[in-house]
């Protein structure tokens, strides 16, 4: 694991350790989507509001933390702040608030949202002629819901190649709905598809980088949890929840 | 009214190129112009109501004024949460009008009849409601909110009342003021005209409210102490006035019940005691 990821996790456990809330498992499994996002797209953590920046929104919004955690890596606020995490009067809620955080581009929470927003935010940006992107990481589970199929459908039909979905490909669904071979539904919807190993930062910044004359998927394959073996071989178990001093302990161990 | 909204909306995208049509692939043939006159500000999505919604907060993200239209109770009560989340939570101006309000579309039946769109919507934070009676009022609403960076709600209804009034968003009309009055009759939108045939020699007075978010609460509490009846085809405007007005008003319109009927718009107010006859015989029951 690269360094990044490795930082970004150790920060997630403790500040889930210390403020008792976290969605550990979920987040996890995007670090290094979003570590190959904030890599590649225009931004400027020191104006988050920069006319020209491209977009990311979090659409499976309870990976809050795991966000923070990115945008404090990538220079947005300090890591300490996100210790109030979850805690009355914190700007740092389990979900994320676009009026608190910044670099949050929308408050989501309820899947199924982010995509849709993302959608419009690419035809205004390709209608206006300008050559900002999004990009959206979705969640396989999150793609249970039907609004992630009529966003796909619309944004292929109107030839979004400013575009750019990230699935996050960690299974959390086989209990129940799984999404069995998204790559081959992305590309039956009309988009571009790469499938890469999600925890390759390098692999997915070239996927993301890939000219598409339509809309792009990322297929992220994800170990939800990874590399802490006791998460991954407990998934349902840790996902909504926090690690004790011993838990902390051993979690922390199991990243190195 | 809806020849208005494309009336409307062909003047305003004269001026403001940031004004874009959403459309739920409806009206579209209607819109024919304003889609020659202004290639790429007509895009009709499809029929994906919680889809269109969060792409009316994107693109309002992106800088523009979007306009949703389709039917009501599709993009209400089916996208409830879109509306609530992306724009209202969010805070992304968009404009929603809608058709096929209340009865308009007595024909189609249950599935297509909507009575709680102005309530549901009067509920959510930062939303405004507006239902128009006439053509007017829809050029002079529209025109007022569509850019004003706030989710905004409209009907455009099927009839009209038939009576010139003042305009301005926000503030509700007397239409009548009888001296003396201890009954207050309260309506809104296009029934307005059955109100007025029935109270035409009753001693009531009779307000109007176009705009049902904000309600014009001062214009209220000079009512407030008459006896209050809201007359009305749909929740929102009863509710708006209670949680605004002192004086507990009582309602006549809709049962706690689904409308099985089939027939006209006036085939459906009829059988609800909407028709003249039957807000006549409600209002004079108070008196």
């Amino acid at each position: 694991m690269d360094s990044p990821g490795r930082q970004i996790r150790e920060s997630i456990l403790r500040i889930s350790h210390h403020s008792g809330h976290g969605h550990i498992p979920t987040c996890f499994s995007v670090i290094e989507m979003l570590c190959a996002v904030y890599s590649v797209m225009r931004h400027d953590p020191g104006n988050p509001s920069w006319e020209e920046r491209d977009i990311f929104i979090l659409s499976k919004g309870h990976a809050a933390l795991g966000l923070y955690c990115t945008l404090a890596h990538f220079g947005y606020f300090p890591i300490d702040d996100v210790y109030s995490f979850g805690a009355f009067g914190s700007r740092f809620g389990c979900h994320a608030d676009r009026f608190k955080v910044p670099g949050v581009e929308l408050s989501t929470g309820s899947l199924g949202h982010g995509i849709g927003v993302a959608v419009g935010m690419a035809l205004g940006f390709k209608h206006a002629g300008s050559k900002r992107r999004v990009y959206v990481i979705v969640g396989d589970g999150e793609a249970n819901e039907g609004t992630i199929w009529e966003s796909l459908m619309v944004a292929a039909n109107m030839s979004l190649s400013n575009l750019t979905v990230l699935f996050d490909n960690n299974r959390s669904q086989s209990r129940c709905l799984p999404v069995v071979n998204p790559e081959a539904k992305f590309s039956a919807f009309g988009f571009d598809v790469a499938s890469v190993d999600g925890h390759d930062v390098k692999a997915i910044g070239q996927a993301l980088e890939r000219p598409a004359d339509r809309p792009r998927a990322v297929i992220a394959n994800t170990i939800k949890g990874a590399p802490c073996e006791s998460l991954v071989n407990d998934i349902f178990a840790w996902h909504r929840r926090s690690p004790n001093a011993n838990e902390l302990k051993t979690l922390l161990g199991e990243l190195e | 009214m809806r020849q208005q909204f494309r009336d409307t909306a062909l003047k305003l995208a004269g001026v403001d190129d940031k004004l874009i049509l959403l459309f739920g692939d409806i009206s579209v043939y209607l819109f024919n112009d304003f889609s020659r006159q202004y290639p790429g500000r007509l895009l009709n999505i499809g029929i994906c109501e919680n889809t269109l919604i969060s792409m009316a907060a994107g693109m309002s993200a992106a800088g523009y004024h979007p306009v949703v239209h389709t039917i009501a109770p599709f993009v209400t009560e089916r996208s409830y949460e879109q509306v609530k989340l992306d724009l209202c939570y969010n805070r992304f101006g968009c404009t929603i009008v809608t058709c096929g309000g209340s009865f308009d579309y007595a024909w189609d039946g249950a599935t297509h009849h909507c009575y709680t769109d102005l309530e549901l919507m009067r509920m959510l934070p930062g939303m405004e409601v507006i239902q128009p009676g006439s053509k007017k009022e829809f050029d002079i609403l529209f025109s007022a909110c569509y850019n004003n960076g706030n989710p905004t709600y409209m009907r455009i209804a099927a009839d009209e009342h038939g009576l010139d009034l003042p305009v301005e968003f926000g503030r509700g009309v007397i239409v009548r003021e009888s001296p003396g009055a201890d009954v207050t009759v309260v309506t809104a939108g296009p029934i307005l005209g059955n109100v007025m045939a029935a109270c035409s020699d009753l001693p009531v007075n009779v307000l109007y409210f176009h705009t049902i978010k904000p309600i014009d609460t001062t214009l209220l509490m000079r009512f407030a102490h008459t006896r209050i009846i809201v007359v009305h085809d749909a929740f929102g405007l009863f509710e708006a006035v209670n949680a605004s007005c002192p004086a507990a008003a009582t309602y006549h319109g809709l049962p706690d019940d689904f409308c099985c009927h089939y027939g006209t718009l006036a085939d459906i107010r009829g059988k609800l005691g909407l028709d003249a006859a039957g807000i006549r015989e409600r209002a004079g029951a108070m008196l």
